[in-house]
C-alpha cells in the first residue's frame, strides 16, 4: 500500500488526481496505523513549516514517519513535505522538523531586486543521474510556489537545482530511500506527470 | 515543427536586470488564462457589468490542460452557491450545486496551478478549496473588510497560497481607487498603498484587475500595473483589457510577474499557444509553447461502461414510460422561465443566453450594438477582412485563396458573392452532405459552381454510416443531426488543411447572432472548443466508435485536424458577419435578384420563414421538434427573435407565430422514421425522456409548460 499523508492543509485534491492520472494506486490517510503498514509513503504539502509540523504532531505521525524512514521504506516529499523532512525550519520561528534529511529550511535569499515568494516555472537542472532525473530526461520547467527552501548540510544528496545566478535553489533531493522535490510535480503539466511516472515505476514495485 | 519548442536561456544573470530598481523573479514570466464562472458557466465580462455565457468550464479547461498552460485562475462571480448548466443533454455535468463541485471536476483535468477566487471569507473556505483541487485562493472583499484574515490565512496555509485580488478603477482625475463586490463598492483605498499593506499582512501574490479596462480590448492599464508592481516585492498578476496577443508583453515590461486575460482566450483557435508564441517572439522568456499533452489528449476519452449504462437507463425509461420530467421529485427542479422583454427568447434554452438587469437578453443587446455601428466603421471592418484575405491568399495560384464553408443556402450565396465577386478572390467551396436535402436546397447547392464560377467539393459520408449516426444521435442526445453539426464544422477545416489553405470563411457566428454570446469587437473565430461543446454537445467522434459497429475509419469525415496541423498552417476560420453587415432578410432578396436563388416553394411546418435551412429538411423539422420537446421552444422562436431585433416584426405578432408553430410535429418525421428504422411510438417515448424538468410538467395526463409572457 502506498500511503499519501493528508495533513489537512495541503492541496490534496490535486495530488490525488495526478496519481490517478498516471495510474498509481494510492491510499489517502491521516492515520498513524496506515503509515506503519504502508510500503511507501508520499508526503505532499502546501502551508507553513510551523503548522505542518504541528499537524503531524497532532495526528501522531512524527514517530511513525521516522520509523518508516529508518526501516528503509521509500518516502517522497513534495514542497512543504520535502521541507518537513529536514532537521529544522525557520518559518514563523525556528521549529524542529522530522529530521530525515540533513539540513535546514531557510528563507530564500533576500535580494532587493528579487520577488519573494518564488511563484512560477523554473528550469530544473539535474546535478547527477538519478531516478527522478535519468540521463535522458531533458531540462524542463517545473512549477514552484515557495518562500523557503531546504539547504542540505550534505550537498551530495541534491539531485537537481534551479540556477539563479548567485546561489542555487535545491529542487530535488534523492538520498537512499528518501526523495523529495521543492516544486509541485502534480501541477507541472507533462513535465511533472512524467516525473511522477518515473517515481511510480520505482515505488510501484513496493505496492 | 516539434510540439515543444525551446527558446533562449532563462533566467538571465541577476546582474543583467533591466535596471537596478527593477525587481525580477527567479521563475519565468507566466501567461494565465482567467475564467469567470457564474452559476457554473463561463461568462465573458464587460466592465464588470454585462455577462455573456461562453459555455461549460470543463470544455475550456480540458483545452488549457492539453496545451500545458502555465497556470489558471478561476473567479466565481455567482452571488450564491447555485449553478445551472442549462442543458441536460450534455455529457458534462457536476454533482451538487456549488463551486466546490465544479472544482472537483476541474481538478480531474487540471495538472496546472489553479487559483480560485470568489466568496472566500473564512479559513474553512480556504481549506475546502484546497482540499478540492485549488492550489491558491484569491481573496478580494474579505481582505478589505477584515485584514486580519490575510494574516490568519498566511499563517495557516502559507503566504504562497494567499493571493489578494485587487479591482481598481481609474477615476476622472487620473488617480486609481480599489473597489470590492464586483466593482460595486468604493473603498477609498489607493491600489499601490493597499498592495503594500496586504504584502505586509502576509499576502504572497497580487491579482490586479482594471475595472474600466475589463472587456474593452484596449490593453492593460500600464500606469496601474507600474504603480502596484513597484510598490511591492511579491509577484503581481496583471489582468483586464487585453485586446490582442501583443498586449501581454507590455504587462511584463511594466513589471508584472504574470499576465492574465479572460475574454481573448475564448475568441480564437489555439488561442493560448498563439498568445504564448507572440510573447516569446517579443522576447519575453516564457515557458515553451505546448500543443498536445501526452497525459490529456484533446479528444476526450469516455467512460464507455458508464455511458452504456446511461443509455440503457434512458431506453429502459422510454420502454416503461417512466419519464424523469414526469416524476413527482422533478417538481423541485422546476424553474420560473422568463422571456426577454424585447424579443421572445426564453431564459432557459439550447443556446448560451444571459439576460441583463433590465430583463433584456444579450441577443437583443448585441443586435442593438451591431445596428449602431456606423457605415464608416463597417468600411474599416471590410478593410480588415481584405487584409486577412490579402495576407493569406495564394501568391502563385498553386492553391486556393481561401475555403468557404457552404450549404447552398442564402448565407452561402452571400459569402461567395462577397469573396469572389466583390473582393475578387479565388475560393474553394466545401460542403458537408448529410443526405437530408430539400429539393430546393439541393438545386441551390448544385448551381453554385456555375452561378459563381468557382470550384466546389462535397464531402459525402457513407449513407450506411449516416443512418447509424442518425439513430445514435437521437437515442444518445436527442438530436439526430449531431452528424450534421459536427460534419459541417469539420469538413471545411479538413479540406483547408489538405489543400494547405490558411483561411476558412464561415457566415454568421450563430450564437453571436442568436444569443449575443460575443460582442462586436471580439471578432470570434472558429475553434475546436466551440465545435465540440456547442455543435457536438460534448460528444466527439470518438464517442461513436464501437457503437452500431462504427469504426474510426467510418468516422474520418468527422475527424478534426490536429492542433499541430492548425498551428503549422496558421489556420484561422473567420466569420464574415463580423466584417460585413449581415441581415438575413436583405441578403436573401439580393441573392434572389442577382443569382436566382430559390426559396422553398412549400412553407415549412415549424416556421414562417421560407429562406432558412433548405440544406436539411430535419433541421427545421424533426430536429427542431426535439428542441421543443427538450426546452419548450423551437425555430420559430429563433426566427421571430431575429425579425423583432431587425425591426421587421412586433412582439405581439411574434408571440402568436411562436404559439402556432413551436408545438407542431412536422411531416418530415415520416421520412426520418423510415430512414432510421424506428416507429413513431419508439420515437415519442425516447423523445419524452429528454424533456427538461425545469420546463415541463406532467399535468392531468399530458405535458404542460408555461406560456410566453
Amino acid at each position: 500500500m502506498i500511503a499519501v499523508i493528508d495533513i489537512n492543509i495541503s492541496n490534496i485534491g490535486s495530488v490525488m488526481e495526478a496519481f490517478q492520472r498516471i495510474g498509481l494506486k494510492t491510499h489517502l490517510t491521516s492515520a498513524a496505523a496506515d503509515v506503519a503498514k504502508a510500503d511507501a509513503i508520499i508526503l505532499p504539502g502546501v502551508g507553513s513549516f510551523r503548522d505542518g509540523m504541528a499537524r503531524l504532531g497532532e495526528l501522531g505521525l512524527v514517530e511513525p514517519l521516522r520509523s518508516a524512514a529508518s526501516a528503509g521504506k521509500p518516502i517522497f516529499g513534495i514542497c512543504l513535505g520535502m521541507q518537513l523532512m529536514a532537521e529544522t525550519g525557520e518559518e514563523f520561528g525556528t521549529h524542529k522538523g522530522l529530521g530525515l534529511l540533513p539540513g535546514s529550511v531557510v528563507r530564500l535569499p533576500e535580494e532587493p531586486t528579487v520577488r519573494i515568494p518564488n511563484i512560477g516555472w523554473c528550469d530544473v537542472e539535474p546535478t547527477r543521474k538519478s531516478t527522478l532525473f535519468p540521463e535522458d530526461a531533458p531540462t524542463r520547467s517545473f512549477y514552484f510556489v515557495h518562500s523557503y527552501h531546504l539547504m542540505p548540510s550534505d550537498p551530495k544528496i541534491t539531485s537537481a537545482v534551479v540556477k539563479t545566478g548567485k546561489s542555487d535553489i535545491v529542487a530535488a533531493i534523492e538520498h537512499k530511500n528518501l526523495s523529495a522535490v521543492q516544486f509541485h510535480p502534480e501541477k507541472s503539466q507533462d513535465a511533472g506527470l512524467d516525473l511522477l511516472g518515473r517515481l511510480a515505476a520505482k515505488v510501484g514495485a513496493f505496492a | 515543427m516539434p510540439a515543444w519548442i525551446c527558446w533562449g536561456v532563462w533566467p538571465p544573470k541577476w546582474e543583467h536586470s533591466l535596471s537596478m530598481y527593477a525587481r525580477r523573479d527567479i521563475s519565468r514570466p507566466r501567461l494565465i488564462p482567467c475564467l469567470l464562472l457564474k452559476n457554473g458557466l463561463i461568462v465573458r465580462s464587460n466592465l464588470f457589468k454585462t455577462h455573456q455565457v461562453i459555455g461549460n468550464p470543463m470544455a475550456t479547461i480540458r483545452r488549457f490542460s492539453n496545451w500545458n498552460v502555465d497556470e489558471l485562475v478561476l473567479l466565481d462571480i455567482s452571488d450564491k452557491d447555485y449553478h445551472d448548466l442549462r442543458r441536460d443533454d450534455f455529457p458534462v455535468s457536476y454533482r451538487g450545486t456549488g463551486i466546490l463541485d465544479v472544482l472537483r471536476e476541474v481538478a480531474k483535468v487540471s495538472f496546472m496551478p489553479l487559483t480560485i477566487g470568489g466568496r472566500v471569507r473564512t479559513l474553512d473556505d480556504i481549506s475546502l478549496r484546497l482540499a478540492n483541487g485549488a492550489d491558491k485562493v484569491a481573496i478580494n472583499a474579505q481582505a478589505v473588510h477584515q485584514p486580519q484574515f490575510i494574516v490568519d490565512g498566511a499563517e495557516r496555509f502559507g503566504s504562497q497560497c494567499i493571493v489578494v485580488s485587487i479591482d481598481a478603477l481609474k477615476k476622472p482625475d487620473g488617480s486609481h481607487e480599489v473597489y470590492t463586490d464586483d466593482g460595486k463598492t468604493a473603498t477609498g483605498l489607493d491600489p499601490a498603498a493597499w498592495a503594500r499593506e496586504v504584502e505586509k499582512l502576509g499576502a504572497g501574490e497580487i491579482f490586479l484587475n482594471s475595472i474600466d479596462r475589463d472587456g474593452t480590448a484596449q490593453g492593460y492599464d500600464l500606469e496601474l500595473v507600474r504603480a502596484v508592481t513597484s510598490a511591492v516585492k511579491i509577484p503581481v498578476i496583471a489582468c483586464g483589457g487585453v485586446g490582442s496577443y501583443d498586449d501581454f508583453a507590455t504587462g511584463i515590461t511594466a513589471g508584472a510577474s504574470a499576465v492574465a486575460a479572460a475574454n481573448i482566450f475564448h475568441f480564437f483557435e489555439i488561442s493560448y499557444p498563439l498568445a504564448k508564441k507572440a510573447c516569446i517572439d517579443a522576447g519575453v522568456p516564457m515557458r515553451a509553447v505546448g500543443l498536445d499533452s501526452k497525459w490529456l489528449h484533446r479528444e476526450p476519452k469516455y467512460d464507455v461502461a458508464a455511458e452504456d449504462a446511461r443509455l440503457a437507463t434512458r431506453l429502459e425509461q422510454a420502454k416503461k414510460g417512466d419519464f424523469p420530467a414526469a416524476r413527482p421529485e422533478a417538481a423541485a427542479r422546476r424553474r420560473v422561465i422568463r422571456w426577454c422583454k424585447k424579443c421572445v427568447y426564453p431564459s432557459l434554452g439550447a443556446a448560451p443566453m444571459e439576460f441583463d438587469a433590465d430583463g433584456v437578453c444579450m441577443g437583443c443587446r448585441m443586435s442593438e450594438a451591431k445596428r449602431t455601428i456606423p457605415p464608416e466603421e463597417w468600411e474599416k471592418r471590410k478593410a480588415q477582412l481584405v487584409k486577412i484575405l490579402e495576407t493569406n491568399k495564394s501568391k502563385d495560384g498553386s492553391r486556393y485563396d481561401c475555403v468557404i464553408a457552404v450549404s447552398g443556402g442564402k448565407d452561402s450565396y452571400f459569402q461567395t458573392h462577397v469573396i469572389k465577386n466583390v473582393l475578387g478572390y479565388n475560393p474553394l467551396l466545401v460542403t458537408y452532405d448529410g443526405n437530408n436535402w430539400t429539393p430546393t436546397g439541393w438545386h441551390n447547392l448544385m448551381r453554385m459552381s456555375e452561378a459563381f464560377g468557382v470550384d466546389h467539393i462535397i464531402c459525402r459520408p457513407s449513407i450506411t454510416t449516416l443512418k447509424k449516426l442518425n439513430r445514435l444521435g437521437f437515442t444518445i442526445m436527442g438530436d439526430m443531426n449531431w452528424h450534421a453539426h459536427v460534419g459541417i464544422n469539420t469538413a471545411p477545416v479538413r479540406a483547408a488543411v489538405q489543400n494547405k489553405v490558411p483561411v476558412v470563411i464561415w457566415g454568421e457566428h450563430g450564437y453571436m447572432d442568436l444569443s449575443g454570446q460575443f460582442s462586436m469587437n471580439d471578432f470570434p473565430e472558429m475553434s475546436y472548443r466551440q465545435r465540440l461543446e456547442h455543435f457536438g454537445r460534448g460528444y466527439e467522434w470518438t464517442y461513436m466508435v464501437g457503437r452500431e459497429g462504427l469504426t474510426a475509419g467510418d468516422m474520418i469525415p468527422f475527424q478534426y485536424p490536429t492542433d499541430q496541423e492548425i498551428y503549422d498552417l496558421n489556420l484561422r476560420g473567420i466569420y464574415i458577419g463580423n466584417y460585413i453587415y449581415w441581415e438575413a432578410n436583405d441578403h436573401t432578396r439580393a441573392m434572389i435578384e442577382m443569382y436566382d436563388f430559390k426559396v422553398n416553394e412549400e412553407p415549412f411546418d415549424r416556421t414562417y420563414r421560407r429562406m432558412s435551412n433548405l440544406d436539411d429538411m430535419h433541421e427545421n423539422g424533426v430536429h427542431d421538434y426535439l428542441k421543443w420537446i427538450k426546452f419548450g421552444y423551437g425555430r420559430c422562436t429563433d426566427h421571430a427573435c431575429k425579425d423583432i431585433r431587425s425591426g421587421q416584426m412586433g412582439r405581439g405578432q411574434a408571440i402568436s407565430l411562436v404559439e402556432k408553430y413551436d408545438p407542431v410535429k412536422p411531416r418530415d418525421i415520416y421520412r426520418w422514421l423510415e430512414y432510421a428504422g424506428m416507429t413513431m411510438e419508439e420515437f415519442d417515448s425516447i423523445a419524452d425522456t429528454f424533456r427538461d424538468p425545469r420546463v415541463w410538467r406532467w399535468e392531468n395526463g399530458q405535458w404542460a409548460k408555461d406560456s410566453i409572457r
